[in-house]
């Protein structure tokens, strides 16, 4: 009987979604506040990349929201897998296994701090960076050469990256203006790394908060799949 | 060509959402709902990001030296890569409740997991597993524990 | 200023693990002093004179940033969940594993901070971001015990709350696709774009999302099997808290931006089913803990009725209500802890537990509504409320709230009279302590309330009156450029 409303249900849902497709229009928004924030981007956050300065300007709240969502699933995540022994090893990695991810691991860090470092002039930014950190840590365990990054290191790097993104939204309290508003915009010019005020430095927080939850999430699953699972 | 594109384009992203919703409400078997919810915001994010497309626009990011073009909108962009990293999160949750699951329960069916929650659940309440016939709450005792079902280890 | 609410917590959480390796005093107290300083800012910003005000986080003007609106409901709020989250506070469960505790103090405070967030925001996205936040945080606070059950109900509780989330995400698109922005002001401002069958199915979309965490009646399964699973300091947390922040939501989702009528019944209508159900299932409930939740979703389902009246009346019978159930549940499941919840446990406790038996009567009778309490009020608001508007669903709905009444009566009464049984000496379940003095608080604010009726009463007509004025919104929020009104893309 259940199953009977939940298929009725999915049907009104997929008729809805479907009527819709007759009614929303579609390849000419009405930009109503999307406009505004491409004519401010630059003037507002100084930074070239205008999906940067919604995500660490016009919308950083929800950049702060989501990192603490990342540490809320992080925390859980912990909280369900406890801390156990790590389980019974894998087989022991083959020379080529071993020796692609010493190689890798050092690309995969250049690669993740420069597109974090880089998110306010190109496509890119503290997430995507972020996770590529998280890979290059993760490799190891991956590969069965190593057992990953040491959890204690990786809360003092969540805990601190956290706390200094809201700092630097309290600076800008601080110092007169109001909570995540970017500061020092003007100095440097469009197109150049040093440049955008605090917005590297805000993406390099993000940078490596994603880096470490994603780790520490992907080490607790590691650890929890050794044993019999 | 305009006019058909952009509705089959809504249908492909609306048609990911039905799938995942469908697969999450009527599978039975946990791991295949935690991938149920992934394609289900895989097309939800889609959706988001057709909401901010224009036809005649380039991505919203400045060049040097090129001159100034029409734009997509910016805003959903940002919201489908916050919408993207808040999945991920409540995914890997999810995994790490499965794990726990299947090690406890040592089963991935859904049926068998919530029967054998309940019985749990009921057993850490005092009372009893639903569809008891004793007595509501507050009326008289209810049979030792040895009427109750032993939580299966 | 009101960002500490927000960022306060936030930082606390972050550094707790951290700062517990450093020195454990530290990390005992940095969790209360955030929100006792959460609790200072709502006081200072407490000034009828300046309410309401908006802020533009990150100095960017409505609709491009993202705008928090502190009006006396918004206060009201972020106070309760700073004092709630303080009351509540997550203590040493006796199992030694203190790495556990400080997770389970990150997530408390990571859903004070998203609590807070929620009251505040005047953004449709980042009121998701919010949502998502204190959903993640109470996944893992539904999985704190560390049962087998646990991890269950807390998977069923993701599952559920993780397709109400995409739905609701669903619903914002459709409403940047119509309108292009999210700004709750400048929505309202074009509330007439969403009056069509788009604009309705983008709010049941919303209505599903959110009503998820707000015990809606549809979804609303998961309720029963978290709160018997989870600690009840966690169970008072959710059903007395974070359910009402999703109410709040809606209902300024309602005021500002889906003013039409066929909502309000429909959210009427879920309502009533919402509060048989919930009372029906706790008439037949076995133990004491599900019968509080089963319970909390039936006064969930009154307190949509009560928004669901049109008005400032709506509004203040909302509130009453609302703010009635969020200081009586935590209460009674801090009582149903004590005494082990299991009925086995229960005959005579009352007469081992003077006090705690005392108190489970005030909210008892309060819940079922006897004149001077506060309960007796929030019935009488909704009752006159529906009797002033009439029609079929309305009279349907006073009916569906006497023969509730009577429902609660019964079990409640059933339960207090097993309470103050004599002759069993069965061992009563091991007290845990504590939970007493915790309860004895909200004991006391419910008799505060009686003392400071008229006070109170004054107080919540201007917060209704200030909440349902979605011009008033608007105009705090700020003027938004005429071509954002009327233009399209140029």
């Amino acid at each position: 009987m259940p199953r009977f409303a939940t298929v009725l249900f999915l049907a009104g849902f997929a008729f809805l979604l479907f009527s819709l497709t007759l009614t929303l229009g579609f390849g000419e928004p009405p930009m109503r506040a999307g406009q505004g924030v491409l004519d401010q981007a630059v003037a507002g956050t100084g930074a070239a990349n205008a999906v940067s300065a919604v995500l660490l300007g016009f919308r950083g709240l929800d950049t702060l929201g989501e990192l603490s969502i990342l540490f809320a699933a992080a925390t859980a995540g912990g909280l369900v897998l406890g801390h156990r022994r790590p389980g019974g090893d894998g087989p022991p990695a083959g020379a080529i296994l071993q020796a692609g991810t010493r190689l890798l691991f050092p690309l995969m860090l250049v690669v993740g701090f420069y597109i974090v470092l880089h998110g306010h002039l190109t496509p890119g930014g503290g997430f995507q960076g972020g996770v590529i950190l998280a890979a290059a840590f993760f490799l190891p365990v991956l590969a069965g050469t190593g057992a990953g990054p040491d959890h204690a290191l990786l809360r003092v790097v969540e805990g601190l990256a956290g706390t200094v993104f809201i700092l630097i939204g309290l600076a800008a309290l601080w110092t007169g203006g109001v909570f995540l508003e970017p500061l020092l915009v003007d100095r440097g010019a469009l197109h150049e790394l040093f440049s955008a005020g605090t917005l590297p430095l805000l993406y390099l927080a993000v940078g490596l908060k994603v880096g470490a939850e994603l780790a520490g999430l992907l080490a607790h699953m590691a650890r929890a799949g050794g044993g019999e699972a | 060509m305009d006019a058909y594109i952009g509705p089959l384009l809504f249908l492909g992203a609306a048609g990911l959402l039905a799938i995942g919703v469908v697969g999450m409400l009527l599978s039975n078997h946990l791991f295949r709902m935690v991938l149920a919810l992934v394609i289900a915001e895989a097309g939800v994010n889609l959706m988001l990001v057709l909401a901010g497309y224009r036809w005649d626009a380039v991505a919203p990011i400045l060049q040097p030296g090129v001159a100034a073009q029409p734009m997509v909108d910016p805003i959903p962009q940002a919201l489908v890569l916050t919408a993207i990293v808040i999945g991920v999160g409540v995914q890997a949750l999810a995994l790490t409740l499965v794990i726990r699951i299947r090690e406890a329960y040592g089963t991935l069916d859904m049926a068998e997991v919530r029967a054998r929650m309940e019985v749990d659940v009921a057993a850490a309440g005092g009372g009893e597993a639903t569809g008891s016939r004793e007595r509501p709450a507050g009326g008289r005792p209810l049979p030792g524990p040895g009427a109750l079902p032993e939580p299966p280890r | 200023m009101m960002a500490y609410a927000v960022a306060l917590p936030l930082v606390a959480a972050f550094l707790l693990p951290v700062l517990h390796n450093a020195s454990r005093w530290l990390g005992i107290l940095v969790g209360p002093a955030a929100l006792v300083a959460v609790l200072l800012v709502v006081f200072q910003s407490w000034q009828p004179a300046v309410l309401p005000f908006a802020m533009d986080l990150g100095g960017f003007a409505p609709p491009w940033g993202i705008t928090f609106y502190v009006d006396a409901l918004a206060l009201l709020f972020c106070g309760a969940v700073a004092l709630m989250t303080l009351l509540l506070w997550p203590r040493d469960e006796g199992d030694g594993d203190a790495d556990a505790l400080v997770r389970r103090r990150s997530l408390t405070l990571l859903l004070a901070a998203a609590a807070a967030g929620l009251a505040l925001s005047g953004d449709l996205f980042n009121i998701y971001v919010f949502y998502e936040l204190a959903a993640v945080a109470s996944y893992g606070l539904a999985a704190e015990r560390g049962t087998p059950a646990a991890y269950a109900a807390a998977f069923r509780y993701l599952m559920l709350s993780a397709l109400g989330s995409v739905i609701a995400l669903a619903g914002i698109a459709i409403i940047y696709f119509e309108t292009g922005t999210l700004n709750l002001a400048h929505l309202s401002l074009l509330a007439g774009e969403l009056q069509g069958p788009t604009g309705m199915a983008a709010f049941l979309c919303l209505l599903v999302g959110f009503g998820v965490k707000a015990e809606l009646f549809p979804v609303n399964a998961w309720v029963p099997e978290v709160y018997g699973v989870t600690t009840r300091r966690t169970a008072g947390l959710l059903a007395g808290l974070v359910s009402k922040l999703a109410v709040l939501v809606l209902v300024r989702l309602l005021v500002l931006v889906f003013p039409q009528e066929g909502l309000r019944d429909a959210l009427l209508l879920l309502g009533v089913l919402g509060l048989i159900g919930g009372e029906l299932a706790a008439w037949k409930a076995r133990d004491m803990t599900r019968m509080l939740a089963f319970s909390s979703i039936g006064q969930l389902g009154l307190v949509f009725v009560a928004f669901s009246l049109p008005g400032t009346a709506g509004l203040v019978a909302g509130i009453v209500v609302a703010v009635h159930h969020m200081v009586l549940k935590p209460g009674l499941f801090l009582l149903a802890g004590q005494w082990g919840g299991g009925l086995r446990g229960l005959a005579g406790a009352a007469r081992r537990a003077p006090l705690a038996g005392l108190l489970f009567v005030l909210f008892a009778l309060s819940l079922v509504g006897l004149p001077p309490l506060p309960g007796f009020w929030a019935k009488f608001l909704v009752l006159t409320g529906l009797a002033g508007q009439g029609g079929g669903l309305g009279w349907l709905a006073m009916v569906a709230i006497l023969v509730a009444t009577v429902l609660e009566v019964s079990y409640l009464f059933r339960l207090a009279g097993r309470l103050y049984s004599r002759g069993d000496d069965e061992v009563p379940a091991a007290a845990t302590g504590g939970g007493t003095v915790t309860a004895g608080v909200f004991g006391a604010l419910v008799v505060a309330a009686v003392v400071f009726a008229p006070a109170l009463w004054d107080e919540v007509q201007d917060m209704g009156a200030g909440a349902g004025d979605a011009a008033l919104y608007v105009r705090t929020v700020g003027p938004m450029v005429p071509t954002m009104i009327s233009g399209g893309a140029p």
